[in-house]
């Protein structure tokens, strides 16, 4: 993830900006509505975009234009949804970018998709959809963080294969190889995510439980449930 | 800590007092010639002169900025590496075989390529730390503000800011305390100690962040920051010798565009 500065040639880097702009700018109206409702919520939105990017910058090299790090965007992935998790991560990855150089201006566009706009909306719609037919909290947790990390890397794989096409074999050829060297560092890496959210979780169930109610991220039932399975 | 060192340099380097929109147009643009170069003439002619300028105009350390590029640049070289065995094209240097059908190879025009990507990289990363290093965040947000960008955009942004502050020091003082306790012996109580902390970390800036927005509630805080606008006056002759620089090295760009290291073009 987060593709270096100047690594993405010309057609490629403003392509992907066109594609982000309009789910960023769908996550800042759906943010604008959220915040006119219930001001309240502007600290708990800092703390999780400030979240992502410290969990974000915990880089480990891959050999691909790009690192191996947690991605940290499950935690409000499932509490604001994913379109309110794309406008953080857009702020994130501009941080990051001006400030510790770690992605860049020019690949803002393509970083944005993979990390907050497609990973965050396939975790979210597959914790939803598993959470209809009420699966394990936890293990639904676990899944969707887990989703998260690694939905970001397969599109990043792409990205990176779409600009450079394997002479020998083609696209197909690169996205392979790109996603083989990611796999390498990032399958643990997406496992141990998904644990460390599952343990995040619970710490909040047992200290604040009334947060996840209020988000209606869980039911009073079924908060009852879950608070049950931890105490066994 | 490292990132609270960069800011700190960004407030005390000596082009601090300069109007922030001339150095984000001068990085910013060297940013943009250096992706769109066909060549690496004009990313080399960059790196350079925008390393001067940090070193020697904005006074930074040149061995903090040498040890400040070394960590993105690895990573870099890493990837470049891929490109150079992936892209082959034109005349082939050498291939060696690895194992009985893979087959390593590396060609004029895959070199060329590799050697473009990391010069465009290399002046990527100069630019954009001649931002970090020079602009203090505060006239970043400044900045956006008269770009007319919507309040709750900067709000969010600056309170996101602030928190990744009050994140790094609790963390470092959690880790430092289940570190000392053997919370890291091995991979599995690593990963409880971690999710601990991170759980831990949330709910206490969470409620660092309850009691900031009440404190500035009851500061009438309506939801937008008061900004003051302190940053210096802006100087023309010096917006204009950015431009002529940055139309210079188009030129270059443009003028060089065929050239190539290795060969012919590919």
């Amino acid at each position: 993830m987060h593709i270096m500065e100047g690594f993405l040639p010309s057609p490629w880097w403003q392509i992907w900006w066109i594609l982000a702009l309009p789910c960023i700018i769908y996550g800042f109206y759906k943010l604008r509505s959220i915040l006119k409702e219930n001001r309240e919520l502007l600290p708990l939105l800092g703390v999780a975009g400030g979240f992502i990017f410290v969990l974000s910058a915990l880089k480990l090299p891959s050999v691909t234009g790009s690192c191996s790090h947690p991605t940290g965007t499950a935690l409000s992935a499932i509490t604001f949804g994913p379109w309110i998790t794309a406008v953080l991560g857009f702020i994130v990855l501009l941080f990051q970018a001006l400030f510790i150089a770690h992605g860049g201006i020019t690949t803002l566009g393509a970083n944005a998709m993979s990390m907050a706009i497609v990973g965050p909306v396939v975790g979210y719609y597959v914790y939803k959809g598993l959470d209809k037919i009420n699966f394990n909290f936890f293990a639904n947790v676990f899944i969707a963080a887990f989703l998260c990390d690694i939905v970001t890397y397969c599109v990043t794989s792409l990205e990176l294969a779409l600009a450079f096409p394997a002479t020998a074999g083609g696209f197909v050829a690169s996205f392979g190889a790109f996603l083989g060297v990611f796999a390498l560092t990032q399958l643990p890496l997406a496992i141990i995510e998904g644990l460390v959210f599952v343990v995040i979780f619970k710490y909040i169930i047992m200290l604040k439980p009334e947060l996840l109610i209020k988000l209606k991220v869980l039911s009073e039932e079924k908060m009852k449930k879950v608070q049950g399975e931890i105490e066994e | 800590m490292y990132y609270e060192f960069l800011e700190d340099i960004a407030q005390t380097n000596r082009l601090r007092d300069l109007h922030p929109l001339i150095k984000i147009i001068l990085g910013l643009g060297c940013i943009l010639i250096s992706v769109s170069s066909q060549s690496i003439v004009a990313p080399l002619i960059i790196i350079i002169t925008i390393s001067f300028a940090t070193i020697f105009l904005a006074g930074i350390d040149f061995r903090f900025y040498l040890k400040l590029l070394l960590i993105p640049l690895g990573f870099a070289v890493l990837s470049v590496i891929v490109i150079v065995f992936m892209r082959n094209s034109g005349q082939i240097l050498f291939s060696y075989p690895l194992g009985d059908w893979f087959l390593l190879t590396v060609s004029y025009g895959s070199l060329n390529e590799g050697i473009l990507i990391f010069s465009r990289v290399f002046a990527g990363m100069c630019s954009l730390f001649f931002i970090s290093l020079t602009t203090p965040v505060t006239e970043t947000f400044g900045l956006a503000v008269r770009c007319r960008i919507p309040g709750e955009f900067i709000d969010l942004s600056m309170l996101i800011y602030r928190f990744i502050f009050v994140l790094i020091e609790q963390a470092a003082q959690i880790y430092n305390a289940q570190h000392m306790r053997l919370g890291y012996g091995n991979l599995k109580e690593g990963i409880n100690s971690f999710g601990m902390m991170a759980g831990a970390l949330f709910i206490n800036t969470w409620n660092a962040a309850e009691n900031l927005i009440m404190a500035m509630d009851s500061r009438c805080y309506d939801g937008r920051f008061a900004m003051p606008d302190d940053s210096a006056a802006m100087s023309f002759p010096l917006l204009c010798l950015v431009i002529v620089y940055l139309m210079v090295n188009t030129g270059i760009a443009v003028y060089t565009s065929g050239f190539v290291l290795f060969g012919v073009a590919y």
